[in-house]
């Protein structure tokens, strides 16, 4: 019997079989088809309302003034959206941190990789404990760095003060530096379990070859360590870029997106825009831009690592 | 340099990250001890001179956080379960069915996992009130009965077990419905206990949701109604700690009993 930890590690590229020609089918087929159809109906049902009719939905709401009772607008919403300086801050603020975070998910995900794949005693304990806050909501990780950065009741300031160091106000100084540590904090070990996973697909013999050849530490790494894992890296970088784009809480609880409009997160604009001001028409258009951007970072991504793939 | 050092340098490189992720956690579990004194002066306290232990009382009468956490339980738990029936019988299905127009309703079911839930969240909205469903279970359960990846990881799972198997039931009389209850579901037992802990986890953490569908504070999940509470009490950060520890224990409970596989799992369910 198969156990979790025999589960495949990754997605495996889903396989499409051709039919070579449309032949009439036999009656145990036909019944096979009528059972398959019979067990997909509720989730067909279900993917067709909560996934593919809010995609049209947005769609529409995106061209209407306003609530989406409002009458029709065109593409003014869109054109709106270059204009808005909001809008515009909060896209600039929002690539910084996708990618800040992006940058950073890699080095320290590949750089703990490393270090935790010298075979060394105890790295399960390592794993767990450098996982345990990507299983943290981000509802307890925004109040406890809130708190622990707080200017004055924050436990950090405190020690400094008590070391007769100065005291900083780090959510006021530097917003998006600080809530892009805080997401570091939060998934660079998820981030490393991949990388462990990517490195662990490399043969022994390329290092013990390089090693005859007198290569050192920084070479072994640079000349095959960082090369043979670009299909993580590239895996890595897309999943990051799209969370650090969606990224919500840490806007809405650690710094609610200021001091003025510091750190005014895309998808914390798109939430104020439709359930504080109710203007559903113009989140929609955002919401659509946002997704576009979304696409447009993922296609890129994909085709770089199928250039790079070509060259090795 | 040789092995020796190296190894020496990443203890030391890794003790130090793990406790970077490990202490502020636990300051918030000492947090959650202290008195509001200890909290509240200029000094810093590491850790509380005697452990106030009636905080998480406290907690109870100063917010409903009682109907926080059942509806946590019930929302996270619905969810899952259903994850539970639905993920392997569509999984089964794609895994070992031939039918007209398979590939294409696969490919639109993975590329669900592609639509993030900020593009759902206005129209699910309008249409949560449209139903009359918004502030109630069936606003916070119902858009997340199942999803692409589950269903993924279900085919993946259910797609090397042998079709003579099934064949060999086939032959004796048994109908596809049985052959899916007995012989296909008992062999997944290791993949639902995933599917099903992870599911229920990240549910339980879920937070723009909820923030979004729920209006009055007795709806309110864990992970909405303690942010409402710290913003509203924003004095009693012992107490959002201890809400925190709380809201905390099914992860705990996660990582206790599923140490080894949960690092593999990871790589696996974290995908969403």
């Amino acid at each position: 019997m198969a156990t979790p930890a025999e589960l495949p590690q990754l997605p495996e590229p889903v396989e499409l079989p051709k039919r070579t020609k449309r032949t009439k089918r036999s009656p145990i087929a036909r019944r096979q088809a009528r059972t398959a159809y019979v067990f997909l109906a509720p989730a067909l049902i279900f993917f067709a309302i909560f996934f593919y009719y809010p995609i049209a939905d947005i769609l529409n709401t995106s061209m209407l003034t306003g609530q989406r009772t409002d009458e029709f607008a065109g593409f003014d919403n869109y054109t709106n959206a270059f204009e808005d300086p909001q809008a515009r801050n909060a896209f600039k603020v929002t690539l910084q941190f996708a990618v800040a975070t992006t940058v950073g998910a890699i080095v320290l995900g590949m750089g703990l990789a490393v270090l935790i794949n010298q075979k060394l005693r105890g790295s399960l304990a390592f794993k767990l404990a450098l996982l345990v806050p990507y299983l943290t909501s981000i509802a307890v990780v925004g109040l406890m760095w809130r708190n622990i950065l707080d200017p004055e009741l924050g436990i950090l300031n405190r020690i400094l003060s008590d070391l007769g160091l100065p005291t900083q106000e780090w959510l006021n100084t530097h917003p998006v530096a600080t809530i892009v540590a805080v997401t570091l904090w939060m998934t660079t070990g998820y981030t490393m379990i991949l990388f462990l996973a990517g490195l662990q697909g490399i043969p022994d013999v390329y290092y013990e070859a390089a090693k005859v050849d007198g290569a050192n530490g920084w070479q072994r790494f640079r000349r095959i360590t960082v090369p043979l894992l670009t299909p993580t890296t590239l895996f890595v970088s897309v999943m990051a870029v799209i969370t650090g784009l969606q990224a919500f809480g840490q806007a809405y609880i650690i710094t609610r997106g200021g001091p003025g409009e510091a750190s005014d997160l895309f998808v914390f604009h798109i939430f104020e825009l439709a359930f504080r001001a109710r203007n559903f028409g113009y989140a929609s258009a955002l919401s659509v831009l946002l997704l576009l951007v979304i696409v447009a970072f993922t296609l890129v991504q994909l085709r770089i690592g199928r250039d790079r793939e070509v060259q090795h | 340099m040789t092995a020796r050092t190296y190894k020496t340098i990443a203890y030391v490189l890794l003790t130090v990250a793990s406790l970077i992720t490990v202490v502020p956690l636990l300051y918030t579990v000492s947090l959650s001890l202290q008195t509001e004194k200890e909290m509240l002066s200029a000094e810093s306290v590491l850790w509380p001179e005697s452990p106030q232990w009636g905080n998480y009382s406290t907690l109870f009468e100063e917010a409903p956080f009682g109907s926080f956490i059942l509806n946590s339980l019930v929302v996270a738990g619905a969810i899952a379960l259903s994850h539970l029936i639905f993920d392997p019988l569509v999984g089964y299905v794609f895994a070992k069915f031939d039918f007209p127009f398979k590939n294409t309703l696969f490919v639109a079911i993975l590329a669900t996992l592609m639509i993030p839930l900020f593009v759902r969240m206005i129209p699910l909205y309008v249409m949560m009130s449209d139903l009359g469903w918004l502030d109630s279970y069936q606003g916070l359960i119902v858009p997340f009965l199942m999803d692409g990846f589950g269903i993924f990881l279900m085919r993946q799972f259910i797609q090397p077990i042998p079709d003579d198997l099934i064949h060999a039931a086939r032959v004796d009389g048994a109908n596809e419905f049985t052959i899916y209850w007995r012989i296909i579901l008992p062999q997944c037992k290791p993949a639902l206990a995933v599917l099903g802990l992870f599911t229920f986890v990240f549910q339980w953490n879920e937070f723009l949701w909820p923030l979004v569908v729920t209006t009055s504070e007795r709806m309110r999940t864990i992970p909405v109604g303690l942010t409402q509470f710290s913003q509203e009490q924003f004095q009693l950060w012992h107490l959002t700690a201890a809400g925190s520890v709380i809201m905390f224990v099914p992860t705990a409970l996660l990582l206790i009993f599923s140490q080894r596989y949960f690092v593999r799992g990871i790589a696996l369910t974290g995908l969403k």
